[in-house]
């Protein structure tokens, strides 16, 4: 009896708590609809004339008249801007009405939006800017005023009481999952705006004379990037096939023929070698490998040291512990029913190696190998400090530009076209990236389906 | 004799130079590492002293060398980088182990995430660079390094501490669900405190990504070397990591001095490196063990 007053007791608890959550939500909620109609939401001051805005004339103003030294203009409200702040207070309103209509996970998804818009109000703001420059005032600033910060902050916790309603696991379970989807959201957004800003200056220059142009010249407006990419080409495939070898063999040496005793060794030396940060080898390379090929008697006049030849030593060295971690895993599900039946029918030791582990292994080492192309194609800190960072077509001895790292040497420099065209390159190496890495995740997979058979 | 057939061993030449090959493969391989290491180290470590590591660094005063604010400037990407990204990966793989049911959102959960492991930094910077440096407004400064670097290593610390949760026996979950615990009581309560040292691995891993990284801070965090002077302040300014002083140094290093202080600076990363990399290890050795 007692026991069953007892969770009565609880429940009504539990329903109160409720309510104070809900009546939290609704709350917060109205004063964020109330900020955005009469609070001050953003402050832009251009050079002498400052304008504090409501979020409400934000949405409805035209635009602001400025006076600049040279011209005068309206300038006006991107588009986006006015639907983002709309939208902030509709979700605000929204997630009040869902919840009293008992339906708190609508209401959590409506507040969260609420929460967004000052953070979308923010990025497309930015137009705003570019505008006012063009005026040639090139003092502006803008700010967001407290109420933008408590909209923001409001639509989070809003959203929080009100999925807390419906009790700490369904809270907690959607926390974990908006996090796991921040991953998703974040490859989404990174190859939007690769794209988004690469694509223009494809557009301009043709992709034509683009990816095939064998010129790049920022003062000439010549942006051909073919030496670009026939480098990046040349020094990954060097790279790899002075690379992989070494990697399988190292790979048998830890999985099948070294002792215990001496693989215990190595091993953790193929983990350091993945942990040395690529500034560190591209400084070696600078000061080993580079004056090595320099006074390499029979190159001694032909090459300057930093060359091809250098990144392709470097990448081969970087692509090294990938290869032999993924074959040495794979080497190492092979069923040792395999080798014993090898070696029963007479085979040697090395021979069923190379005739049965091995090819039993393929698919993995494959994974590994373009998983080292992956790496070797995005490298850019080590083979900057080596390859001489000049747009050549690639000679072995000849300086050479990568992509990776034709986009670092210029960035922080380049304005206009250039820095757009720095974007496109970005774009093209993205692209090459991401037909490796699909095929990386179609072959791995493919490697799973054939231990399952 | 019959018996010599059977045990007598028959050397094939292809077989000892395939044995041979694969030995020096291995050999090359640890000598490369051992060169890269003793070399940096050998050059480096004579002249780290007290006042390189606790002074400002200034390009046109031969007294101030130092490495100070490099070494704040890491620390502070390092601590705010995982504050934004540990919770992120932990939540990600608690999700992936424990609550998701396969479908399609955990497939595109896995495949971003092992498609966002791929995509080279350099590609990280110029996305950090464009919606953090500008349409955030942050400019070049450490936090938009920060953010930048926080989606780098998310990779990292949500693979690492997935394989850590699953390898808590499940008879432990069991035990506790039939006590009566909540689904969210036994995440928090058992399966998250056993997986501790794999979760820490992780983080490990991921601090020793941050402090080796270069291409992604190059344009988010920026090249300054002024001395921090306050948290708020410096973390809304541009700085640059070790690595970044390691690479500007090398490259502009014109007097032997100079070149000095790039060995230095490479032997203090790579020490720093080997730290985390030792640390990684011996927690992993911990967790197979308990």
């Amino acid at each position: 009896m007692s026991i069953s007053m007892k969770s009565a007791e609880s429940a009504q608890r539990d329903i109160n708590k409720n309510k104070v959550k809900k009546g939290l939500a609704v709350v917060l909620g109205l004063i964020s609809v109330l900020t955005f109609f009469f609070l001050p939401y953003i402050r832009f001051v251009f050079k002498n004339t400052t304008y504090i805005v409501s979020g409400f004339q934000l949405a409805t103003v035209k635009g602001f008249r400025v006076q600049g030294p040279e011209l005068s203009g309206l300038v006006t409200i991107p588009l986006l801007t006015r639907i983002s702040v709309i939208a902030g207070a509709l979700m605000a309103i929204a997630g009040i009405v869902l919840l009293l209509c008992k339906k708190p996970a609508l209401a959590g998804a409506a507040y969260v939006i609420s929460g967004i818009t000052p953070l979308i109000v923010l990025i497309t703001t930015s137009n705003i800017q570019t505008a006012v420059t063009q005026l040639n005032i090139s003092k502006i600033t803008i700010d967001y005023l407290w109420p933008a910060i408590y909209v923001l902050i409001a639509g989070i916790v809003c959203s929080v009481l009100s999925l807390w309603t419906q009790g700490t696991e369904r809270l907690a379970e959607s926390i974990f999952l908006v996090f796991s989807c921040v991953s998703v959201g974040s490859v989404i957004m990174i190859t939007v705006y690769i794209f988004a800003a690469g694509a223009p200056a494809i557009m301009k220059i043709g992709l034509g004379h683009f990816v095939l142009g064998t010129q790049w010249n920022a003062e000439a407006q010549l942006f051909g990037i073919l030496p670009l990419i026939l480098s990046s080409i040349a020094g990954t495939i060097g790279a790899i096939v002075l690379g992989v070898p070494i990697g399988i063999l190292t790979a048998v040496f830890l999985a099948e023929t070294a002792k215990p005793r001496v693989a215990k060794l190595v091993h953790p030396a193929i983990e350091l070698l993945a942990g040395i940060p690529s500034v560190i080898y591209g400084f070696f390379g600078m000061l080993v490998i580079v004056p090595a090929i320099r006074n390499f008697p029979p190159f001694q006049n032909n090459t300057i040291g930093d060359s091809l030849l250098a990144a392709i030593l470097i990448l081969a060295i970087m692509v090294l512990p990938t290869i032999v971690s993924v074959t040495e895993t794979s080497l190492k599900a092979v069923p040792q029913a395999y080798r014993e039946a090898s070696l029963a029918l007479g085979a040697t030791p090395t021979k069923t190696i190379f005739k049965v582990s091995i090819p039993a292994a393929r698919s993995g080492i494959l994974a590994g190998v373009i998983l080292g192309v992956g790496r070797a194609i995005g490298e850019t800190m080590a083979v900057i400090m080596v390859a001489g960072n000049v747009a050549n077509m690639p000679s072995l001895l000849g300086t050479v530009r990568l992509l990776t790292t034709g986009i670092a040497m210029e960035m922080s420099y380049a304005s206009g076209l250039h820095r757009e065209a720095l974007f496109a390159i970005g774009l093209v190496l993205f692209v090459f990236i991401m037909i490796v890495n699909i095929s990386f995740t179609y072959i791995s997979k493919r490697g799973v389906q054939m231990d399952a058979e | 004799m019959p018996s010599s057939s059977l045990y007598g061993k028959k050397k094939r030449s292809s077989d000892t130079v395939l044995k041979i090959l694969i030995n020096a493969a291995a050999a090359i391989t640890v000598i490369t590492l051992l060169g890269i290491i003793l070399y940096i180290l050998f050059n480096g470590v004579p002249y780290i002293s007290w006042s390189f590591v606790s002074t400002a660094y200034s390009e046109t005063n031969d007294k101030l060398k130092g490495i100070l604010p490099m070494i704040i400037n890491t620390m502070y990407i390092v601590v705010i980088t995982l504050l934004i990204s540990a919770p992120i990966g932990i939540s990600s793989a608690i999700y992936l182990t424990q609550y998701a049911k396969q479908g399609r959102l955990v497939k595109a959960i896995r495949f971003t995430t092992e498609v966002l492991s791929g995509i080279p930094s350099i590609i990280f910077g110029l996305f950090g660079y464009t919606v953090f440096c500008i349409l955030f407004r942050l400019q070049t400064s450490i936090l938009a390094g920060c953010l930048t670097m926080s989606l780098c290593i998310l990779p990292t610390i949500i693979r690492t501490t997935e394989e850590s949760l699953l390898s808590v026996p499940s008879n432990y979950k069991e035990g506790a669900m039939a006590l009566g615990a909540g689904k969210l009581r036994v995440v928090m309560g058992i399966v998250l405190p056993c997986a501790m040292p794999g979760v820490l691995t992780a983080v490990i891993l991921a601090m020793g990504r941050i402090v080796g990284e270069s291409a992604a801070l190059l344009f988010t965090s920026g090249l300054s070397y002024n001395m921090p002077k306050g948290f708020f302040q410096q973390i809304f300014a541009s700085g640059r990591t070790l690595t970044l002083h390691l690479y500007q140094t090398a490259r502009e290093a014109a007097s032997p001095d100079a070149m000095h202080i790039a060995f230095a600076t490479a032997a203090v990363l790579l020490i720093l490196v080997f730290l985390l990399n030792r640390l990684a290890g011996l927690l992993s050795r911990a967790l197979r063990k308990g």
